[in-house]
Formats: C-alpha cells, sequence, structure tokens
C-alpha cells in the first residue's frame, strides 16, 4: 500500500507522510499536546538531552517499571539534570487501555511521575515516526537532536523483575551523554506488550 | 493432575496472582504414569487459552515473551530444553509476532538416572507466561505431577496420546532441504532483503521463515513469495540488523503448508554474498525477443501505441469533445486553437512524466493506480461531475469567464481546461494497453531512468500528437457541420459514455470495499444533488449565490462525513477473498494461477493457458470475452486437455507482478501458452487477441509438446 500512497502524493493530493526515524541521525520534528494541553515541539527541545518513554500502564512490563518505582526514579534523574521526558502513550481511543484527558492526569497524580509531559499520541504518528514496536520502549535523543539509541528499557525481558537490578540502557546512555561523552549510536531489541496502534 | 492437598495450600498463597491471568488455564503433564529408572519421560506443559488469547512461542516477534519454565527435581532426574511446537504468526506485519491460539503442549524431556529407586517422585514445573489479546497479562502457576519408578514396564498415562499428538507438532529437521540463501542490495543502512530457497517435492500454498531470537538482528515478518524451478520454494525476507556487520546465517524454521499439512523445519541458512551458480535452482528466464528490438523500434511502438489509446473507449469521449470544442473556435480564433492544443499537449505530457516518475521510482506498473481505492473514489466523483457538467446541470469552469446560461463547449476552453483535459485524457487511458504499448512499456520496464521516462513521454506526445496537429490544420475537420444546435445535443449525448465510464470505475471499487461499496453510490447521488444546486443556484441564479453555496457546500460536507467517512470507511479498504469466476456453464474451466500449478500441469504433459487480468483493465476484458471464451477456443483447449489458469492482477498483488516483469510486462494483460512438456518456455500472447492468435498459439504449444 505504500507504493500506492505514494503515488497519490506525487498525483498532487495530500497524504500525511512521515520519516522514520534512524540510528545516528537527525531525529524527525514532531508537534503533540499533552494531558494539560501544553503543546510540545521536539525541535523547542534542541540543546537538551531528550528521552521518549513509550507507555502503555496496562501493559505488565509498564507495570514492573512504574510499580516498582524504578521508572519514576530514572525520569527523576533526567529531568533534574536539565534532560526532557516525554511519555508518549499511543493507544488508539479504541482501545480499552486508551486514556482519557482526566483519566491521564490522574494517571500521572497515582504514579507519581517525574516526566517532563505526558504526550497524547492517539493518533499513532509519533509512535511509527519512532518506529515503536512494544510498551516500553526507549529512545535517547542528544543535545544536537540526533538519535542516540533505539530499544529495550533494560536487558531483563520479564513482568516481574527488580528492573534496579538490570543494566538500564537509558540509564547508561542519558549518564554519558550528560557528562559530555561521546556515545557511539546504537540499538537494541525492545521488548514488552505489543504498542496499541 | 491436581495439585496435592498441602501444595495446594502454599499455591494458593504463593500464587495468588494465577487468578489474574485468568485467560490461561496451565496444567504438567507426563507420557507416563509408570517410568523405569533409565528411561525418558516426556513432560508436557499444556497451556489453554480462551478464545483469541494467544501465548508466546520461543521467539516472540516484535512484542510479547517466551513462556518460561523452572524445574524442580528430585535427585536423578534432568530436564531438557523446551520442545516448541510449530507456531502461528500473528499480524500486522510490521508488528509480527510468533504466537499458540487455543491451546499448545510444550514438551520437555525428563531424564531418569539409572539408579533410581523406586517409589513415586514429585515433578514440580514452575511456569510463568505471557497472554495477550487486545492487553496483555503476566501469568505464572507452580504445577505438580507424581511418578512412579518400578521394576516393571513403563505403563503410558491417560495424557500420553495428547503429548504424542504433540510431538507430531514439532519442527522436523530441514537438513535434507538444501537450503540456500544469498544476500541482496541492502534497501537503507540497516534493512537488507535476503532471499531464500530450498528444495520441496510438493506443491507448497504457503511459505515463511519464522527466525529463532536474536540480539543482533531481526529477521521481520513479512514473506514475499518468489516463482521458483521446478520442486523449489523461493522466499523474500527482510532482515535488520542492530548492530556489527550483516549476519553470516541465520537460524529458525522453514514453513510450509501443503494440501495435507503445515509443518515447520528446523534450519540453520548461510547467506552467500549472491546467488549461487550452481544453476540447478535458477530459473531461466524465457527468451526475451522483445528486449533485442532496437530503441529506435520501441520508440515507434510507443508511438503508435500511444496514438492508438486516443480510440480507446475509455478516452473517446474526452477527445470528441476537445475535437468539438476547435468547430466553435477554429474559424474565429485559430491563434487560441492552436495555444489550446498546445496546452492540451502539456497536460498529457505532464501526466505521462508523473507515470514515468511512479515507473521509475516505486515500479509502480502501468495502470497499476486503478488498484487502489482511495484513487478510485475520487476518480468516480469526477467522472460523475464531469458528465453532469456535460448534460447541463453546471458548468465546470477552469479558468474560464462563466456562461449565464444553458453551457456551451467554450466554457470548457480555458487554459486550466485544455491542460486538465490533457491530465484526464491519460489518467482514464491508462485501464487500456493498446497494441504496441505493451512492448514498449514492458521494455521501459528493464532500462535506465532515462530511456523510462523517453518511452513515456514518447507515448504521450503519440497520445497528444493528433489532437495537436488538428488544432494546428482545424481545415481537415471540414467534414464536420457548421456549429449550431446539434453541439449542445452531441455534448449532451456525450454525457452519456462518461456517465457509463462513471458505473464502471463504480463497480471497481467493489473489490476494495465489499458490500459496503453501495454507499459510494448514494453519495454520488449527494454529489450531483449538490451540483445541480451549485449551477441553478449559484451560476444561474440572478441573486442571492451565497445562500446557494452554502447549502451546496453543507450538504456536501454531511455527505461526506456521514457516507464517505462515517459508512464506506473510504480510506480503510477491506479486500474482498476473491473467487475465480466462471464466464457460464460451459465456459472455459478457470483455475486460480500459481506458479506451482504451472509446474504440476507440466509434468503431468498438460498444456497450460494463463491469463493474467484484472477488473479494471478494459483490453483484458475484451481478450477474453472476444478471443479466449468462444467456441472455437473452448473446444480447442478441451480438445488439448488444457489447464486454463487466471490470475487476477486487480488487487495488485505482488508475486505475480514479479511473474509479468519475468515475461517483459509492466501490466496486464499478459497471455501465456505453455506446451505440456516439464519447464518448457511459454509463448507469449500479444497484448489484444484475437481467436486466431490464440488457436495458433495453442497448435504451436501441441507441436512442441510431442
Amino acid at each position: 500500500m505504500k507504493r500506492a500512497i505514494a503515488l497519490f502524493a506525487l498525483l498532487g493530493m495530500t497524504t500525511a507522510a512521515f520519516a522514520a526515524a534512524e540510528i545516528g541521525k537527525p531525529a524527525p520534528d514532531f508537534e503533540a499536546t499533552d494531558i494539560n494541553g501544553k503543546t510540545h515541539k521536539l525541535s523547542d527541545y534542541k540543546g537538551k538531552i531528550v528521552v521518549l518513554e513509550s507507555y502503555n500502564l496496562d501493559c505488565p512490563f509498564c507495570a514492573n517499571h512504574f510499580k516498582t518505582g524504578a521508572m519514576q526514579e530514572l525520569q527523576k534523574e533526567v529531568t533534574s539534570k536539565g534532560g526532557i521526558w516525554l511519555v508518549v502513550n499511543s493507544v488508539n481511543p479504541r482501545n480499552s487501555s486508551y486514556r482519557s484527558t482526566e483519566k491521564a492526569r490522574a494517571e500521572w497524580e497515582t504514579q507519581k511521575m517525574n516526566a517532563t509531559a505526558w504526550l497524547d499520541d492517539s493518533s499513532g504518528k509519533i509512535g511509527k515516526q519512532f518506529n515503536f514496536k512494544t510498551t516500553p520502549q526507549m529512545v535517547v535523543i542528544d543535545a544536537e537532536g540526533t538519535v542516540i539509541y533505539n530499544g529495550a528499557i533494560d536487558d531483563k525481558k520479564t513482568p516481574n523483575h527488580d528492573p534496579r537490578t538490570a543494566k538500564n540502557y537509558v540509564k547508561e546512555v542519558f549518564g554519558k551523554l550528560s557528562a559530555g561523552e561521546k556515545v557511539e549510536p546504537f540499538e537494541t531489541k525492545p521488548y514488552g506488550c505489543g504498542v496499541k496502534y | 493432575m491436581r495439585p496435592i492437598l498441602n501444595i495446594l495450600a502454599i499455591a494458593a498463597v504463593w500464587f495468588a496472582v494465577t487468578a489474574e491471568a485468568a485467560h490461561t488455564h496451565a496444567r504438567l503433564i507426563l507420557s507416563a504414569s509408570t517410568a523405569r529408572a533409565g528411561e525418558t519421560v516426556v513432560a508436557g506443559i499444556h497451556l489453554r487459552m480462551d478464545p483469541e488469547w494467544h501465548t508466546y512461542w520461543k521467539n516472540s516477534g516484535a512484542s510479547g515473551i517466551p513462556t518460561t519454565i523452572e524445574w524442580e527435581l528430585p535427585e536423578g532426574v534432568t530436564a531438557g530444553d523446551i520442545q516448541w511446537p510449530v507456531p502461528e504468526k500473528l499480524p500486522p506485519n510490521d508488528l509480527v509476532t510468533y504466537i499458540y491460539e487455543n491451546e499448545v503442549v510444550l514438551l520437555v524431556p525428563l531424564q531418569l538416572a539409572s539408579n533410581l529407586p523406586a517409589g513415586t517422585i514429585p515433578i514440580t514445573a514452575n511456569v510463568a507466561w505471557l497472554e495477550c489479546k487486545e492487553q496483555c497479562l503476566p501469568g505464572d502457576a507452580q504445577l505438580q505431577a507424581n511418578l512412579t519408578l518400578s521394576e516393571s514396564a513403563a505403563t503410558p498415562s491417560a495424557d500420553a496420546a495428547l503429548i504424542s499428538q504433540w510431538k507430531d507438532r514439532l519442527p522436523l529437521a530441514g537438513t535434507n532441504l538444501n537450503v540456500q540463501a544469498h544476500w541482496e542490495k541492502p534497501v537503507s543502512e540497516k534493512l537488507r532483503p535476503v532471499v531464500i530457497e530450498w528444495s520441496f517435492a510438493e506443491s507448497v500454498s504457503e511459505a515463511d521463515f519464522y527466525p529463532y531470537a536474536s540480539d543482533s538482528m531481526e529477521v521481520q515478518g513479512s514473506v514475499e513469495r518468489i516463482p521458483a524451478a521446478n520442486g523449489k520454494v523461493k522466499i523474500r525476507k527482510l532482515i535488520r540488523k542492530l548492530e556489527g556487520d550483516w549476519p553470516a546465517s541465520v537460524s529458525g524454521l522453514l514453513i510450509h503448508k501443503t494440501d495435507e499439512k503445515r509443518a515447520g523445519y528446523d534450519v540453520t541458512i548461510p547467506i552467500t554474498a549472491t546467488e549461487s551458480t550452481s544453476g540447478s535452482g535458477a530459473v531461466s528466464s524465457p527468451s526475451n525477443s522483445e528486449a533485442s528490438k532496437p530503441l529506435w523500434q520501441i520508440l515507434l511502438f510507443a508511438f503508435l501505441g500511444g496514438m492508438l489509446l486516443n480510440i480507446m473507449p475509455c478516452v473517446l469521449p474526452v477527445i470528441a469533445l476537445k475535437i468539438l470544442g476547435f468547430v466553435s473556435e477554429a474559424r474565429s480564433e485559430p491563434a487560441r486553437v492552436k495555444k489550446l492544443g498546445l496546452i492540451y499537449g502539456a497536460g498529457v505530457l505532464v501526466s505521462f512524466i508523473a507515470l514515468a516518475a511512479l515507473a521509475i521510482g516505486l515500479k509502480a506498473g502501468w495502470g497499476a493506480q486503478f488498484g487502489n481505492p482511495i484513487f478510485l473514489v475520487v476518480l468516480t466523483v469526477l467522472v460523475t461531475l464531469l458528465a453532469l457538467s456535460l448534460f447541463g446541470v453546471f458548468e465546470i469552469n477552469l479558468g474560464a469567464k462563466v456562461m449565464g446560461s444553458a453551457g456551451t463547449l467554450a466554457s470548457m476552453q480555458g487554459s486550466s481546461g485544455a491542460f486538465f483535459n490533457g491530465v484526464l485524457a491519460t489518467v482514464l487511458a491508462t485501464p487500456c494497453t493498446a497494441p504496441f504499448l505493451g512492448t514498449a512499456l514492458g521494455f521501459a520496464l528493464t532500462q535506465p531512468a532515462p530511456v523510462v521516462l523517453l518511452i513515456f513521454l514518447t507515448v504521450g506526445v503519440g497520445l497528444a500528437f493528433p489532437y495537436v496537429v488538428l488544432s494546428f490544420q482545424p481545415a481537415w475537420l471540414r467534414f464536420i457541420p457548421k456549429p449550431g444546435k446539434w453541439m449542445e445535443r452531441f455534448k449532451v449525448a456525450m454525457g452519456f459514455p462518461m456517465l457509463a465510464t462513471a458505473v464502471w470505475l463504480f463497480s471497481l471499487t467493489q473489490s476494495h470495499y465489499g458490500k459496503r461499496f453501495w454507499w459510494l453510490a448514494l453519495f454520488l447521488v449527494v454529489v450531483s444533488l449538490c451540483a445541480w444546486i451549485y449551477g441553478e443556484f449559484v451560476q444561474r441564479a440572478a441573486n442571492r449565490h451565497a445562500v446557494g453555496r452554502a447549502a451546496a457546500i453543507i450538504i456536501l460536507l454531511a455527505g461526506y462525513g456521514y457516507i464517505l467517512e462515517r459508512e464506506l470507511d473510504w480510506r480503510h479498504s477491506t479486500p474482498e477473498q476473491r473467487a475465480i469466476e466462471q464466464s457460464s456453464a460451459d465456459g472455459i474451466a478457470w483455475e486460480a494461477w500459481s506458479p506451482e500449478a504451472v509446474t504440476k500441469a507440466q509434468e503431468a504433459g498438460r498444456p497450460v493457458l494463463v491469463d493474467f487480468t484484472a477488473d479494471w483493465c478494459l483490453t483484458c476484458q475484451a481478450n477474453k470475452k472476444f478471443a479466449l471464451e468462444v467456441d472455437s477456443v473452448r473446444a480447442k483447449l478441451q480438445e488439448m486437455n488444457v489447464l486454463s489458469l487466471l490470475g487476477d492482477y486487480t488487487l495488485l498483488p505482488k508475486a505475480m507482478r514479479t511473474e509479468l516483469n519475468r515475461y517483459g510486462r509492466d501490466g496486464v494483460p499478459l497471455v501465456l501458452i505453455f506446451p505440456g512438456k516439464p519447464g518448457a518456455p511459454p509463448e507469449v500472447l500479444p497484448e489484444t487477441l484475437t481467436p486466431g492468435i490464440v488457436l495458433g498459439a495453442l497448435e504451436r504449444a501441441r507441436q512442441k509438446n510431442s
């Protein structure tokens, strides 16, 4: 169908075409509204390290990171050091895991999130731009806007481990980047539940 | 095998979470209830999932997690690795997972040491899984079974039959399949196609490769079947590497579906840099006489083909109207007519450049846009509007001045009107492949980009040529009567073929929307109503234009929102399962085309006729009606015991496109006649057929047969 869609772009009909993010390349820009109605544009955060988190609390893999408090700690670590942490919820509105704005705000409170914002991506646009396949899945973008990491949150692929005992890729990449070290861009195979596009 | 009571009490405390995993029921089964020391007993974890819920294979795919088993075994009993039955593949393609639905038994051999004393021993398995439907839930259970060791012969358990049934669903060894794989050019830095080929005697209706899990690469879920030689199966998969170099080999299961069953073969396939030249599996391309023609001859064909497009049924109404346009203006404004002629030509050429860009950049074949539902809907609406404007319901004025009364052709004669007509002529021409054109376009697809562009432009020049020449030499139109009342009538008359075209386009949408396509008809009525309101109360009204305009727009938007978006859901098509239709009871007994069907018939000594066709291809329909489904051809087919296969290209299946390209064609029609001799190449028939051509080709196939 991709071919046919491109065909229409050529025939002058407008179709939304997304450039997908590639490792080591500049991240594609996006604009999205958070659960408080504020607009966030990725390019506005140039000069800061940005972490994207593919999120769905109904997924036991995400839930594990939140109920143990490990995700909130990591969010705090990133945001307190001047980084930006965007929670991306790509669940489509027909799915039972969809969160309305009110429910999302309540969840933000009960989970005691320390992220910069929770973006509504119910259209799946950002998720597809960054090849989100699972929840959780993490992307780290450096201050120049280059995609440095895309993949799993850590190396323990279970919904019931203590995340603090695992090797956390985001922690590692963010730590090095914020210390001014160079990180060779890399990716890992994400694990978790499929994103509910 | 219920857990014994005291264990149950502990389990209830420990595994209160199992209640959460309400959609999978797990139990531990053993192949034997009594066994002797030194033997091997097979244990099975029997997972039964509620409808639509699933658990995962050892490579869960893009998401999910494999089921794990931790054993608690008495000394002297050792558990082997899990043996995983062949899983199912769960779409969507970009998020493929490998799963078990309904139920599965994961098998584990338990080796009993030879010095185990007699008595009953407990076998305990801690099983953890992820079950998913719309949501995912983790589940775990501590499962228990007892095994009695005795000196006497082993006795199978009540579950022995179930275990042996699931043993039959384990992957087989793939050592005899002679699997080979080679790389193709990388698509991007990280993505590269690999072609896997293996030997298999039976005809395979479905072939795939399910990879084992790897941290350094992902074999993507999508699969493309490629036509292969006799007794071979060939597929293309995409590999995405996560780190390091391109892998030197891949491990996983080759999946086969034959008439009888679906089976998986365990393989590790080394990937070579290029296709091995052993030749055993290579498909020899049939000698392509067309490719060897010199370029000037191809261009001549392209030009002639383009010119002939003018008289194809889909283009004729547009052209006829254009020519009428001269009659009214040629005498008074010859310069203007020349200018408009050239603009029309430019419209045609620009459209052909776009088509060439598609052919080069996207490898989209000639006419392929008619396989796209969105294009069809837009074009159906457009052509309906054109028909209405010919009937005088309203005026289409593209850059021309608005006429006060019933439409005249002049309103169609603005510069942008002429350009638009050029584009429209091209768009309507694509479902027809005129004689000569197939050769030229087929040749084009093997050529470098500049040559492709040149060929397409030549077709465009051919299409525009008669009209442009006439606009410079209107004297040649002297046989047409003086302008007058008849022109208005002619214009309205031409609305009918245009309306017929709209009906035809409308009928094509059925294969994309199924029964829903009737909503489009209703939308056309709404569009017509709006066109009338616009014509009557805006264009021809003396005052209060704004009210009419607002009414038209509101009705149109409401119709669009309710009918197209809500009911038709026009941006999401649901392609129907297309069945092969027989033209009539005594017609040719068509069967569905597949490369295997051809090979099989040839091996049985039967000649094969293959008709690649599509609903939107008018030339194909004409061929079928006038050159294939005729008594003389039917009789000959029957007499020679020919197998007639129909390749339906309506929804543009990829495998078929590969096949078309093999014979130097870029689209349908393509008719092939294979002699009934294993591996013999077919005769490629011309685009437009007569019964004589078909009968001649069949006779030649018979001679090659013997």
